[in-house]
């Protein structure tokens, strides 16, 4: 073990990890539409079509590239979705992720704009294709960016949960508007996500969302410090995992890499470093973005961190 | 035509169709509230009430009412009851019973205080302003101005012969009824559509919680089918799934020749309002791009089509047939109607429901806005300040009170109010010396002595700029109701109100 060399950096990259979805950048590179197209028509699962769309969406140039698209074939579905959640994914990148203090007020009027733009597609998108998952999930968002309140958000959810019961990416939207940051209370966070485990088949995304309340209130500073290591932490997070990850049947698909790098996060930061070692050995040096920069501006560095101290290497 | 008989009785437009059972009738003139001005709100439903108080008349049920572009005057009971009631409201219009006056503006004042106040209340003011249309909104603010000259000249001008349609559930007309008292004049067209709204659609923001919406549509069956669809689907997704709304609803009601207006409306139970709202919103956009079924859309088509199965359906149809007539608009056979309906189709309605978004004015809960929706603010503040002698707000930073040649300001940190003289449409004075001075487009500048220090020169200036006929005499204030410096609100909000 002493004598293993040290792992080389771990790889972020979804186009790399998950080839089709490089293959499908590719594509929107290459201004493909009807590749482009095929593909995310053909992912029948909401969670791997909203991964697949914002590999798409947050594409250099896919504002101009499916502008084009919409404009050429108005009753394309498909391409105003995807352009919404690009005008949503530059909107958020205008007004950046810092608190609302630190946004100039033209930041806020150009990153209104944007969301009022894709906000002004979906309304028209859902009324055509209710059940558009894809819509939906950025309706939430938008809900959110455009701050149009809790109860609004809520039917949101409700409107696609209606068609997609067990959506987790929709749910995960929710659940950030349930967290006190955004005007909810930790005890909305919690039973939103132990209610969604709860009703998942087993396999399934949705009780990811328990990890996710728990790395949520732990990440808090305004409140009281939480103890991710307390008994009924952990035995929730454990039952998360073996609902999940350790599930028979469970795919994970495009959010396999992060599932097991989100259960590595939590256990590594309640100290359980044998637990966390489990799942960095299955990710084999694979990684993403979320949910170390939850805890870091350098998410390599953190995930490396966790590892060298979870595995006692490199 | 359909068993209606078109005459002339008296000089009057007369129409006609029998039915079993007790007559029923009603009077129908051409002028309402709409046909008012602000500052002599009041005079239409003022001259309603005096043509009714002789009428101490026999068994009959009868009714007078005051709409924005039409007075009716309705009775049921036997032949002489109706007879009675007709000739009575007639020879009242003739020779006003004047010494009433006085006490039938205070009925009229208790009224006003005990009517609740509609949930469409505010939206015409928003769309039409302070004149025409816009004046239901309002109080009648013209009452303590009207004499006895002002309502015979009112009744001369509109409460004639050739302005009246009659209709009568007879084959014939009744022998001794007499409408010959009524003067002779002339028929008028419907009040003039101004307009308050630079840009539709549009919102403001509302006092409560729920949505409150209009539309300006053209008249047709598949408007009304429209609207009949919206009220439903509204219902199913804000009442029935969402539970968030406890009354929705929509409705469809001509407003003239041409168009009508579709008012839908979402109350809010508490901490629903926001998903209200955005639900109302995806409601209409299903209307105009959506999925609507062809199920439901045959649903509010056969509930369309079953008030033609009534029995007697052509003495049904009379008030509405009277009120095409008054208005100018071209009456249909039943059969015509029910073909016109039954030809509608989910494109047709869907093309109304664009129509409808395009016109539409929503009143969105409070401290809402609309704009994520793809709606603009309704103006809440006027774009220009007049010159003129400057009043400081006492003890509120950058507020101030102009009154000019031009006419008077209201500067807030917010946004100005502005009321041009040549724009004005009402100085409401009261002995304490405040004014409360409303433009055409329904902006209000309030202007308060005590809170401005504005000098006696400063008022009488305002009283002899006003336009002639706009100032009106209010009762005194209690010393309660006179703002104090001490105690007045920061000056905020928009100017847009009723009072």
């Amino acid at each position: 073990m002493f004598d293993s060399p040290p792992l080389a950096g771990p790889e972020f990259s979804p186009l790399v990890n998950f080839p089709e979805l490089g293959r499908l950048r590719g594509a929107a590179t290459g201004r493909d539409w009807p590749t482009v197209r095929a593909y995310v028509s053909e992912l029948d699962d909401p969670d791997m079509r909203a991964t697949a769309g914002r590999i798409v969406s947050e594409t250099p140039g896919a504002e101009e590239f499916l502008t084009g698209v919409t404009r050429r074939d108005k009753g394309d579905v498909m391409a105003r979705v995807l352009l919404a959640g690009t005008l949503i994914h530059v909107g958020w990148s205008i007004r950046t992720g810092a608190t609302a203090n630190q946004v100039s007020a033209d930041q806020f009027t150009r990153f209104f704009g944007y969301l009022r733009r894709a906000e002004k597609l979906l309304i028209d998108v859902c009324a055509e294709d209710p059940r558009n998952a894809l819509a939906w999930l950025h309706r939430l968002t938008t809900a959110r960016g455009l701050q149009l309140g809790a109860s609004e958000t809520r039917r949101r959810y409700e409107r696609v949960a209606e068609h997609h019961p067990h959506f987790y990416s929709a749910q995960a939207q929710l659940l950030q508007k349930l967290c006190p940051k955004w005007g909810g209370t930790w005890q909305e966070a919690h039973g939103f996500a132990n209610e969604c485990a709860a009703a998942a088949p087993p396999g399934s995304l949705s009780p990811l969302l328990v990890a996710e309340a728990h790395l949520e209130h732990w990440a808090d500073r305004d409140g009281p410090s939480y103890d991710l290591n307390s008994p009924a932490a952990q035995r929730e997070l454990t039952a998360a995992v073996h609902q999940t990850v350790m599930a028979d049947g469970f795919a994970g698909d495009f959010h396999w890499i992060y599932a097991h790098g989100l259960f590595a996060l939590v256990f590594s930061l309640g100290e359980h470093r044998e637990k966390a070692a489990w799942h960095f050995q299955v990710l084999g040096n694979r990684g993403s973005e979320m949910p170390w920069n939850r805890i870091d501006g350098d998410p390599v560095a953190a995930y490396k961190r966790h590892r060298r101290a979870a595995l006692g290497r490199g | 035509m359909d068993g209606i008989e078109e005459t002339t009785h008296g000089g009057v437009r007369t129409v006609l169709a029998g039915r079993p059972g007790p007559l029923t009738a009603g009077l129908f003139f051409r002028v309402g509230r709409a046909d008012e001005t602000l500052s002599t709100s009041g005079v239409t439903h003022l001259t309603e009430h005096l043509a009714l108080y002789e009428r101490g008349l026999g068994e009959g049920h009868y009714n007078g009412a005051t709409g924005a572009s039409y007075t009716h005057f309705h009775v049921q009971g036997g032949e002489r009851d109706v007879v009675g009631y007709l000739n009575g409201v007639c020879a009242a219009l003739a020779e006003l019973p004047l010494q009433r006056l006085e006490t039938e503006k205070e009925i009229l004042r208790t009224e006003e205080a005990g009517r609740g106040s509609g949930a469409n209340r505010r939206l015409p003011l928003w769309r039409y302003g302070a004149q025409g249309y816009g004046l239901v909104s309002y109080p009648e603010f013209g009452l303590p101005r009207l004499d006895g000259t002002a309502v015979r000249n009112w009744v001369r001008t509109w409460f004639t012969r050739e302005n009246a349609v009659l209709w009568l559930t007879a084959g014939q007309v009744p022998a001794g009824l007499d409408l010959s008292p009524l003067p002779s004049g002339t028929w008028y067209g419907t009040p003039a559509v101004t307009s308050a709204l630079p840009r539709t659609p549009a919102y403001f923001s509302g006092d409560e919680g729920g949505v409150v919406m209009d539309a300006v549509v053209r008249r047709s069956s598949a408007a009304h089918l429209y609207a009949e669809l919206l009220g439903r689907e509204l219902f199913r997704d804000l009442r029935k799934k969402g539970g968030y709304s406890y009354t929705a609803a929509a409705d469809y009601s001509p407003r003239d020749a041409e168009f009508a207006t579709v008012t839908a409306l979402a109350d809010a139970l508490p901490d629903r309002a926001d998903a209200v709202l955005g639900g109302f919103v995806d409601v209409l956009a299903r209307m105009r791009v959506g999925t609507l079924a062809q199920d439901d859309l045959d649903a509010v088509r056969e509930s369309a089509l079953a008030v033609f199965d009534v029995p007697d359906v052509a003495a049904a149809r009379l008030p509405s047939y009277a009120l095409n007539l008054l208005y100018g608009h071209p009456n249909l056979s039943v059969a015509e109607l029910r073909r016109e309906m039954n030809r509608v189709t989910l494109r047709d309605v869907r093309a109304v429901a664009e129509e409808a978004e395009g016109t539409a004015l929503l009143q969105v809960p409070r401290g809402r806005d609309a704009e994520w929706a793809g709606f603009v603010e309704a103006p809440g503040y006027s774009t220009g300040v007049v010159g003129g002698e400057r009043h400081p707000a006492i003890g509120q930073d950058g507020v101030h009170l102009v009154i000019g040649a031009d006419g008077v300001s209201l500067v807030t940190p917010g946004g100005a109010a502005t009321v041009r003289w040549a724009e004005c449409v009402l100085v409401a004075a009261v002995p304490d010396g405040a004014r409360r001075v409303t433009g055409r487009d329904g902006i209000v500048v309030a202007v308060e002595p005590t809170l401005f220090g504005v000098p006696p020169d400063g008022i009488a200036a305002i009283d002899r700029l006003a336009p002639p006929g706009t100032l009106v005499w209010e009762p005194p204030r209690s010393p309660e109701d006179i703002p104090q410096p001490s105690r007045a609100k920061q000056q905020t909000g928009r100017f847009r109100r009723r009072r």
